[in-house]
């Protein structure tokens, strides 16, 4: 597979090189959601404020600092990373349903503001000509940047997942009350895992600001929220490499539906979701693993 | 006093403010229906309905069609207001029946994700039926044109919203507190384990109030429908700050909704004139305080300990 990916560009076309590209930034992001859905428990509906913290911060000090490239890219997660911190410390301290709301309600102060601040942030017109400089411009030579940095970003979530944090995690995510029982400190995991999945979401983010070669306020709008979330349930949220895999079948499906049926892309997406939810459980990599492979115990009463 | 009138120049003006408070009242009014059916929805089914905006949407939209169907008579503005929201308590019904009662015993998160692919189902099918166009529905001949408030001009048909307001209120209080169903409902929002182990069919209780809940977002659409452009998007924004107004008044509390819609309306029309910039922001700011403070609301109840 990986020599698939590297040989790519010779034997495709540029389009699927883009479609490479985007691919890989979605599936950074999906899975950086994932380790608060699937590992945590947690669901954020207010993501895209730190993919859009991370695609701004990246925008801004490449074009109003001049700052290089590899320095405003660095620059993205970390930032991305101090808001999810700001509002996790509040967020954290919330479950289930109130949680979602919270961080929505978050995400879109972080929207409006983007909005509406306009001397920094161009308003509703964004920030344009984000380009990277010559040596990685051509769509092959970002191709192999995007697939160097998300690959490496993956490798390090993985380890996290695998730590005795991420066991952890896990334990927090099946039962906060018997987790605190055997010493985890239920809410230091859950604001130490919001933070790092914001810190990967705004990576993905400075990805994109450089792929895209602008920012706008769409990127923190709350329907963007929705876009890792149904990627990781598509995936399979129970496996590390379900975001990744629902990241590829979500914008292959993008691609040839909406290009060929915008309009009716949504509700392809609509019904496929509701039909993931209703017959398929655990995901199409539940159906690839065998159904009951990895079950969740009932959620306690 | 004289910082406040610098820094206020309306504050002196009571004729705007009384304009102001009324335009904040109408909006309120709106709020209220489409919030109290998702609080409602939430109380007892425990669901929180994102498509909630889009029945909304769907009762506006209803609204312009049958107004433009039906021949152009007095009555045929109050038939409409009375068919389109009936069209979106259908709709309601039918997609509990064949969606959501097959995913009660899932977890909240993949409920919240059925609902959110009904957004973009019934969004899709919308533009499909009615097109990208801003439609608009005239007001009956009644209620045309616009009344003097000391002197400013106000539309008459929010006098009708005005109206409807207590009626509703009166309506509604009268269903909840004086009717077996009203309390069969107040009863399920407290304990609906033990309501079901006391013999009452729950599942077509759930059924009801679904329905029930599903109408008061269509009955808001159609009433607004003549206020405002009906267009595409109107859902998320009617999602959104429905959502605020159910958060903040109490998740599952008819009375905390009521609250919270008449704060939030008010605040809409008011922070236009104090913070035009940042009268969005505040609106979130509000809820998120609300939310860290009392997560449950102003006037809701704590989460269950189980």
């Amino acid at each position: 597979m990986l020599v698939g990916l590297a040989v790519l560009p010779l034997v495709a076309p540029a389009f699927f090189v883009v479609l490479g590209i985007e691919i890989a930034i979605v599936a950074l992001f999906a899975t950086a959601f994932n380790l608060l859905m699937g590992y945590g428990g947690m669901v954020s509906f207010g993501h895209a404020a730190y993919f859009a913290l991370g695609a701004y911060t990246a925008a801004l000090l490449a074009k109003k600092a001049g700052v290089a490239m590899l320095l405003a890219l660095a620059a993205a997660p970390v930032v991305a990373g101090l808001g999810a911190l700001l509002f996790g410390v509040f967020i954290v301290r919330l479950t289930a349903t109130y949680f979602a709301m919270l961080s929505l309600a978050c995400g879109q102060i972080v929207y409006t503001i983007i909005f509406k601040w306009t001397g920094l942030t161009g308003g509703d017109n964004g920030l344009l000509n984000v380009w990277p400089p010559v040596l990685f411009k051509s769509p092959v030579a970002y191709y192999y940047f995007t697939l160097a940095v998300v690959g490496a970003s993956l490798l390090l979530l993985h380890a996290i997942v695998t730590s005795p944090f991420g066991y952890a995690l896990r334990a927090v995510r099946e039962n906060p009350r018997r987790a605190r029982f055997v010493g985890v400190d239920v809410r230091r995991h859950q604001l130490l895992a919001f933070t790092l999945s914001g810190v990967f979401s705004g990576l993905a983010g400075g990805l994109f600001a450089f792929f895209n070669g602008s920012v706008f306020p769409d990127f923190a709008r709350f329907d963007k929220s929705f876009e890792p979330l149904v990627v990781a349930l598509l995936g399979g949220m129970h496996s590390f490499f379900g975001p990744l895999a629902g990241a590829v079948g979500f914008k292959l499906l993008e691609t040839f539906i909406a290009r060929q049926w915008p309009v009716y892309w949504p509700l392809v997406l609509g019904s496929v979701l509701i039909a993931v939810i209703v017959l398929l459980p655990q995901g199409f990599v539940g159906l690839v693993e065998g159904r009951g492979w990895r079950t969740r115990p009932a959620r306690p009463k | 006093m004289d910082w406040l009138t610098s820094l206020f120049p309306w504050i002196t003006n009571g004729p705007l403010i009384l304009v102001q408070v009324m335009s904040g009242l109408s909006v309120a009014m709106f709020l209220f229906l489409v919030s109290l059916g998702m609080s409602l929805i939430f109380g007892v089914i425990r669901i929180v309905n994102l498509a909630h905006g889009s029945f909304y949407m769907v009762g506006a939209y209803l609204m312009v069609t049958l107004v433009e169907l039906l021949p152009e008579r007095a009555w045929a503005f109050w038939l409409a207001l009375v068919v389109a929201p009936a069209g979106v308590a259908l709709l309601g019904g039918v997609i509990e029946m064949a969606l959501l009662r097959r995913i009660y015993h899932r977890e909240p998160l993949m409920q919240l994700i059925l609902t959110f692919g009904l957004i973009l189902v019934i969004g899709t099918l919308v533009l499909v039926v009615w097109g990208t166009d801003n439609k608009s529905v005239s007001r009956p001949d009644v209620l045309a044109g616009s009344v003097a408030l000391l002197g400013h001009p106000f539309p008459a048909y929010y006098l009708l919203v005005l109206a409807l307001a207590p009626v509703l209120g009166l309506g509604l209080w009268l269903v909840f507190y004086r009717t077996r169903w009203g309390m069969l409902i107040r009863a399920a929002t407290v304990d609906r384990e033990m309501l079901g182990a006391l013999g009452v069919n729950v599942s077509a209780l759930y059924t009801q109030v679904f329905v029930f809940g599903s109408w008061l977002a269509g009955f808001g659409g159609a009433l607004a429908a003549p206020t405002v452009a009906v267009a595409l998007g109107m859902d998320a924004d009617v999602l959104i700050t429905a959502f605020v107004v159910v958060v903040i008044g109490g998740l599952g509390s008819f009375a905390g909704s009521f609250v919270a819609a008449l704060l939030v309306g008010l605040l809409q029309s008011f922070g236009i004139l104090i913070f035009p910039a940042v009268s969005i922001v505040l609106l979130f700011a509000i809820m998120a305080v609300v939310l860290i403070v009392r997560p449950w609301g102003l006037l809701g109840r704590p989460e269950d300990a189980h």
